[in-house]
């Protein structure tokens, strides 16, 4: 939950006293609540827990035939070849513009043949580089995703070692 | 020369072999290694594996880095790291059983797997298999593998030790006699070079030779094992294959160098003890008991100087072998002597404890100890291993194994991502990329 100073910046008080007086309105209406240090936490902030449905004996319930098809995240994140899946960090904003910030896991698939407008992890100078995979008359060419970052074409043939696939971010 | 029979592939049975696997590994997640000679065991002073350009070179395995440094100044010397490479071998597994359930998890870098009856399955022929197989390795995992197809598990092996590395052999049955007649005889998988040196003194010298020799001839030179290898060169089906995770061990050891050597009795105990508590996780791991043991302690000089003990019941915790050892260890230790390993030999292994009630309450002090161990097993399974250790392993978990050269840590514990702790995702992790 905000403090008071951040809800006064949040809703243009000028004072925190007024503040208390909105929280405890709130607190009155029952949408917060204060834990014993006077603590701030949400009440019905965030609406009801859904209920899924009574259990009944002897009928199959409508809460366990939803959940069946469930997946976990790894399966999210790696929806199409285990084996052939791998993680690298992001190092740089030469792709911020496509929202992947530094510090970032990718994961990434090997194997398949790339598709202009991927994003790749490719090899150049003994190092990995991501980029989008462009194509211009007929060559391909890495484009990154900053103003600030020039396309790399390179000399030879594009060394594509695999295709982003997914990018994960910790707070 | 005639062939053995004129059928191709009465069982069809595949082997697959990493190339120079732990320096793949290291390669695969750093692109500038590429074309250098690498080498990986810096922690245990001697190579345990090498790249082709490392090998072109003249590095061997087992080959002390010192040698290496000389040989070969520009080698690229790295650190094992296991937890990386049991990743990427879990994965060959599992790329293989795309195409049949029967895998042998034969050791980290290779398999065997039965293609028997897939064809149907798969809509494939054999060969087809095993070039997809192929195909599916190098170009997933980012490295070579050689591939052998054959009929046993004897000849899958001379296939896939064919051409290296990345080789695709397949050897029907009604062809092994032409790769067999080239074939020295000590090549041949479980002929050691003392049985190589005697089939040699018989006049054997290829694999051919061998297996054109009758049976009786055959039985009465050689004993029984050899007498399998034979049956299998003329294309049977002997020696099956061990499916499923391995749950049987006629012994498990732990062992563990440390450098500087040292004269430090304590040190040298909680060495021992560590290796004792690392045993035992892995009996508990696999539901087994022991109830015979060995321990030693190795001197800077290689001598070895250790002592078999024998347990009243069988047991699973350290606790018991340890006390055990405590009582006998002065008789081993000797003072001012230098010190550079201790090990452990778990024997007598069984799936059960054969608990008899005693005299003096000790089976409940076991069953007691057994309980508390289930517990420490489930937190090491959340927060990591040794997340709870005997204080008589104190100074090996906290005082580093290695100092100078060799104690470098394996690349991925240098190399931890946000929220990572003693426990790691269970994906290979390639690095930084820009």
């Amino acid at each position: 939950m905000p403090s008071y100073s951040e809800i006064m910046s949040l809703v243009g008080f000028k004072s925190k006293n007024a503040v208390a007086k909105l929280v405890n309105r709130l607190v009155g209406e029952g949408v917060l609540d204060k834990d014993g240090a006077g603590r701030l936490v949400p009440n019905k902030l965030f609406g009801e827990v859904p209920v899924l449905g009574l259990v009944e004996a002897g009928f199959p319930s409508a809460a366990e035939e939803e959940l069946i098809d469930t997946m976990s995240i790894d399966e999210y994140l790696i929806p199409h070849n285990k084996e052939a899946t791998y993680m690298l960090e992001v190092k740089g904003d030469s792709m911020i513009d496509a929202g992947i910030c530094e510090g970032d896991l990718v994961i990434v698939e090997r194997g398949p043949e790339p598709k202009v407008g991927d994003i790749v992890i490719a090899e150049v100078d003994g190092g990995w580089t991501m980029k989008y995979l462009r194509k211009k008359d007929g060559k391909t060419f890495l484009e990154p995703a900053n103003k600030d970052y020039k396309p790399i074409f390179p000399e030879n043939d594009l060394k594509v070692a695999a295709i982003v696939r997914g990018v994960v971010r910790k707070y | 020369m005639t062939p053995f029979t004129h059928r191709t592939f009465p069982r069809a049975i595949l082997h697959v072999d990493g190339d120079s696997f732990f320096a793949s590994c290291e390669i695969v997640k750093d692109p500038k290694l590429r074309g250098k000679p690498v080498i990986t065991g810096k922690e245990r002073g001697i190579v345990s594996s090498m790249s082709y350009e490392a090998k072109s070179r003249g590095v061997t395995r087992a080959m002390k880095l010192s040698d290496v440094r000389k040989l070969c100044p520009d080698a690229v010397i790295l650190p094992s790291d296991y937890e990386t490479y049991s990743l990427y071998s879990k994965r060959m597994y599992e790329i293989v059983r795309r195409y049949t359930p029967d895998v042998e998890e034969y050791s980290i870098d290779e398999c065997f797997a039965d293609l028997s009856g897939m064809r149907r399955v798969n809509h494939m022929s054999y060969e087809d298999m095993s070039m997809r197989i192929k195909h599916e390795l190098d170009s997933e995992l980012g490295m070579t593998f050689s591939v052998g197809l054959s009929v046993n598990k004897v000849s899958a092996k001379i296939a896939s030790k064919w051409r290296k590395p990345s080789g695709l052999t397949i050897i029907p049955a009604n062809m092994l006699h032409i790769y067999e007649s080239k074939l020295p005889i000590g090549k041949v998988w479980g002929i050691g070079p003392q049985t190589s040196a005697y089939a040699n003194k018989l006049g054997i010298f290829n694999a051919y030779d061998f297996a054109m020799k009758d049976m009786a001839w055959i039985a009465d030179k050689f004993s029984k094992p050899f007498v399998e290898i034979w049956r299998e060169l003329r294309g049977e089906y002997i020696q099956g294959l061990t499916i499923g995770e391995k749950h049987d061990y006629a012994s498990i050891s732990k062992t563990k160098t440390f450098t500087p050597p040292s004269t430090d009795k304590s040190f040298v105990y909680s060495q021992l003890s560590k290796n004792v508590e690392n045993a035992c996780i892995k009996l508990r791991r696999h539901e087994l008991y022991t109830s015979k043991f060995a321990f030693f302690l190795k001197t800077q000089n290689f001598n070895y100087s250790g002592l078999e003990l024998k347990l009243a019941q069988s047991v699973s915790t350290p606790q018991e072998i340890l006390e055990a050892i405590e009582e006998r260890f002065d008789d081993v230790w000797r003072k001012g002597v230098e010190y550079r390993a201790t090990g452990i030999v778990l024997m007598d292994i069984s799936h059960a404890t054969g608990q008899t009630n005693d005299l003096f309450g000790y089976g409940n002090r076991i069953e007691r100890m057994r309980s508390v161990y289930g517990a420490i097993d489930r937190i090491s399974e959340k927060y990591g291993k040794h997340s709870v250790f005997l204080g008589s392993s104190f100074r090996a978990i906290n005082e580093r194994a290695h100092r100078g050269d060799r104690s470098q840590a394996p690349w991925r514990h240098r190399n931890i991502v946000r929220g990572e702790g003693a426990k790691r995702i269970a994906i290979p992790f390639l690095g930084k990329v820009n």
